[in-house]
């Protein structure tokens, strides 16, 4: 079941380039993978291939390649926030959902559409998104902390309360909005990378990859949590501070990641569940390869998004949905039938 | 292994590794732990008992680290716990929880190098030395070759195996072990408590939290015997498992006897005694074969008595620790006819005699002619199993069949449930059922 880590890193790697490259080339202008070689090679100073034309050069520089990094910067985020929301909470099913991060920051994107300043600037709906989510995860993470700890069952329950509270403020703000807006915000909440620029890689990648280099600095701490927070403060773990800091961590790289690409349902459950049956429960393993497989999912999804029905764009939060659920649903179904087999 | 600790002010061979002062732990004014002082030393294993709720796992979590006292300290070779970091605390004191044995998705191995976590830095993977120790240490709780199975595939058992492995993997001069065998069979008890017996010898502190007092008399080096949170007794022991303190802690009758085989305390419950009956009933018995009867009869509240015995018979002693009447004579001497007089009294004044199943010989016949005085006698007709009765002179079975003539031959079921409706002493006829004969000598 288990395969040899580096194996499992190597294709991870090579197959996130290949879809990387491949997504690129796709779109209503083809691209020949030959000119997306060319023009990495050049990147680094290696002129081995003719350069390709400006036109292809703009439509890869300026119009593609944002968006294939965004996908795979955001995609690499919610994996890696969703492994480590699941070993916090020792629940396979968790997610940053649960922090209010989500519920949050739709209603700073609600806000951000019906006062007419996502209108103004590109960068203002993203900021008051990050702002909602942070706003709704320091909520809770205060409700549920007292003389000095965090019970993490409490966390959940206020969680939903505080979710029930954005949502309920989000659709009263939805109710007075104008009917174009109520479209915009729902058109939001599908999540997608269309339009994705270089200011939103510049602007989301400075916390996103230090972010979850700092999570996996957490993974020997993550795997001891398995043992219960008992288990793990009796091997030296200062629980209450981990605990902090990995809510803290994940809030705002979840924060930042939809404030890019609007809530993308799956990544955070799916790919951690693939990986896990790839690389073992390991955390020193788990997070870098979710890192990988959550930047390939989603580059992969979007990649199918934006090919299904040209020149339409099916959405990349709906591609991820409908491709997620059955497919994790089959695992399961195959995970149960094995165990019952070998009982 | 551990450096030397260095102290301020205090030596450090003089204080002990673990030192509770004060140590108290309260929940909503609830007191689970008062005032606690407790030292223990290198070399020792105390044995913390008490009935539950008491408060022993809350102590071991206090001395552990795991919770923080609401008033005194714990010092761990001279130093205030709280003052230690957790990786430093970690170093010191390896804690196994009693309720950890979950289902977990890593394998053996990886649970047992995560012992090693407060000994590397963050970046450092583990030795081949760490490796090396893992698997010398799996090995010696009798799981070797396990190192790759899956925690989850394992049994409750197997798990807290591991998890005690886990605990000797993190190497600390301290141990704090909450009812580390819980979930395991005999065996594996014995081989968890002989390890960290040797554990404790070598030179490091065990505080263990043990619910069989049996198992806590033979293998620990001090008892302390915890009543609603406070110290009922501490000491070695034959100090502690004594049964006017066992009995006023626990709320029953105990009995403590040292064990035949090993000469270590054993630590029984008296069953609770039905009142009310006036019945007399004498058991003549011998070679343990009225060890069954008299504990069932002791229970329905009959009022016993026994004999003639020998000394240091396994019924005699039975009789003796129950406080019964018994009438005796010396080991290995013969029963003599002034026995037998002197003990009709007894037997003629009892209700109901019971003639138990045992070999007779030149040494007992005097039983046999003791049951000729009784009132109303039942004649124990032996179940395959039971010690047979046999007669090694011709003298005692014509002896045996004459009393069979005016007694009732019932099985031990059968006594049981006629005793237990108490038939004897309203219903002459219920003895009637079956008349005994001549077949039912055996041997």
């Amino acid at each position: 079941m288990k395969t040899k880590p580096a194996p499992a890193f190597a294709f991870l790697s090579l197959v996130l380039v290949a879809a990387m490259v491949l997504a690129v080339g796709v779109g209503a202008v083809p691209v020949p993978p030959i000119s997306v070689l060319s023009m990495a090679a050049r990147a680094l100073g290696l002129h081995i291939f003719a350069a390709p034309d400006a036109t292809t050069a703009i439509i890869i520089s300026q119009l593609r390649l944002p968006r294939v990094v965004a996908a795979v910067l955001v995609g690499c985020s919610l994996a890696v926030c969703g492994v480590v929301m699941q070993g916090l909470f020792r629940n396979p099913m968790a997610s940053p959902e649960i922090l209010g991060v989500s519920a949050g920051g739709s209603l700073g994107a609600v806000v951000a559409i019906t006062s007419g300043l996502a209108a103004v600037s590109q960068l203002l709906m993203p900021v008051l998104t990050i702002a909602g989510a942070l706003l709704a995860t320091t909520l809770i993470y205060l409700l549920s902390s007292s003389r000095g700890t965090t019970s993490l069952l409490f966390i959940i329950i206020a969680g939903m309360a505080i979710s029930a509270l954005c949502g309920g403020l989000t659709s009263g703000l939805l109710l007075f909005a104008r009917q174009y807006e109520v479209s915009q915000y729902v058109f939001w909440t599908m999540g997608g990378l269309d339009g994705r620029t270089w200011q939103h890689v510049l602007f989301s990648a400075p916390v996103l990859l230090p972010g979850v280099l700092a999570l996996i600095f957490f993974s020997r701490e993550l795997n001891l949590f398995s043992l219960g927070e008992e288990g793990a403060h009796s091997l030296g773990v200062h629980v209450e501070r981990v605990k902090r800091v990995l809510l803290a961590l994940s809030a705002v790289i979840t924060g930042v990641a939809i404030s890019v690409s609007g809530p993308i349902g799956f990544v955070g459950l799916l790919v951690p569940h693939l990986l896990r049956m790839l690389v073992g429960p390991d955390h020193r393993r788990l997070i870098p390869a979710s890192a990988l497989g959550g930047g390939l999912f989603l580059v992969v999804c979007d990649l199918v998004g934006r090919s299904i029905a040209p020149p339409f764009e099916i959405r990349v939060g709906i591609i991820t949905a409908v491709i997620g659920s059955p497919y994790l649903l089959s695992l399961l179904i195959r995970t149960q039938r094995r165990a019952a087999g070998a009982r | 292994m551990t450096d030397a600790p260095s102290d301020s002010g205090r030596s450090a061979v003089a204080a002990p590794l673990v030192e509770a002062s004060g140590l108290s732990w309260s929940v909503a004014h609830a007191r689970i732990v008062d005032s606690i002082d407790l030292a223990v030393g290198r070399g020792e294993l105390v044995g913390i008992i008490g009935p539950n709720g008491a408060g022993k796992t809350t102590l071991i979590r206090l001395l552990s680290g795991g919770l923080t006292p609401t008033a005194g300290e714990v010092r761990l070779s001279g130093r205030p716990l709280r003052e230690l970091s957790a990786r430093e605390r970690a170093r010191r004191v390896a804690y196994m929880s009693q309720e950890s044995a979950q289902a977990l998705p890593f394998t053996v191995m990886e649970v047992l190098l995560m012992g090693r976590y407060p000994h590397l830095g963050r970046f450092e993977r583990e030795s081949a030395s760490d490796l090396e120790r893992a698997h010398e240490i799996l090995a010696a709780v009798g799981l070797r070759g396990f190192e790759n199975r899956i925690m989850a595939e394992l049994s409750g058992g197997e798990r807290q195996l591991v998890l005690f492995a886990k605990a000797l993997v993190q190497e600390t001069d301290v141990l704090m072990l909450d009812e580390p065998s819980s979930s395991l069979d005999i065996g594996h008890q014995d081989r968890i408590f002989s390890m960290t017996q040797a554990i404790a010898r070598g030179g490091r502190a065990v505080v263990a939290s043990v619910h069989n007092l049996s198992v806590a008399a033979e293998y620990c080096t001090r008892l302390v015997l915890l009543d609603r949170g406070t110290v009922a007794a501490s000491g070695p022991a034959e100090a502690v498992i004594r049964p006017e303190l066992l009995d006023r802690v626990y709320g029953v009758r105990t009995l403590v006897t040292p064990s035949t085989a090993t000469g270590s305390l054993t630590v029984t419950v008296v069953p609770g005694r039905a009142l009310g009956r006036t019945t007399r009933v004498h058991l003549i018995g011998g070679a343990g074969s009225a060890v069954n009867l008299t504990r069932e009869l002791y229970r329905m509240g009959y009022r016993l008595s026994g004999g003639i015995a020998h000394e240091y018979d396994s019924d005699e002693k039975l009789w003796r620790s129950l406080a019964l009447y018994v009438e005796s004579v010396g080991a290995f001497s013969r029963i003599s006819d002034e026995d037998v007089a002197r003990a009709s009294r007894t037997v003629e004044e009892s209700d109901v005699t019971i003639l138990c199943s045992f070999p007779v010989g030149t040494g007992n016949l005097g039983n046999l002619k003791l049951a000729r005085h009784a009132r109303r006698l039942i004649v124990v007709d032996p179940a395959p199993g039971d010690v047979e009765r046999a007669f090694f002179m011709p003298e005692a079975e014509e002896l045996f069949r004459q009393l069979c003539r005016n007694a009732t031959l019932l099985s031990y079921q059968d006594i049981l449930s006629t005793m237990a409706e108490g038939r004897q002493s309203a219903d002459t006829e219920g003895w009637a059922g079956r008349r005994s004969g001549p077949e039912a000598i055996r041997g």
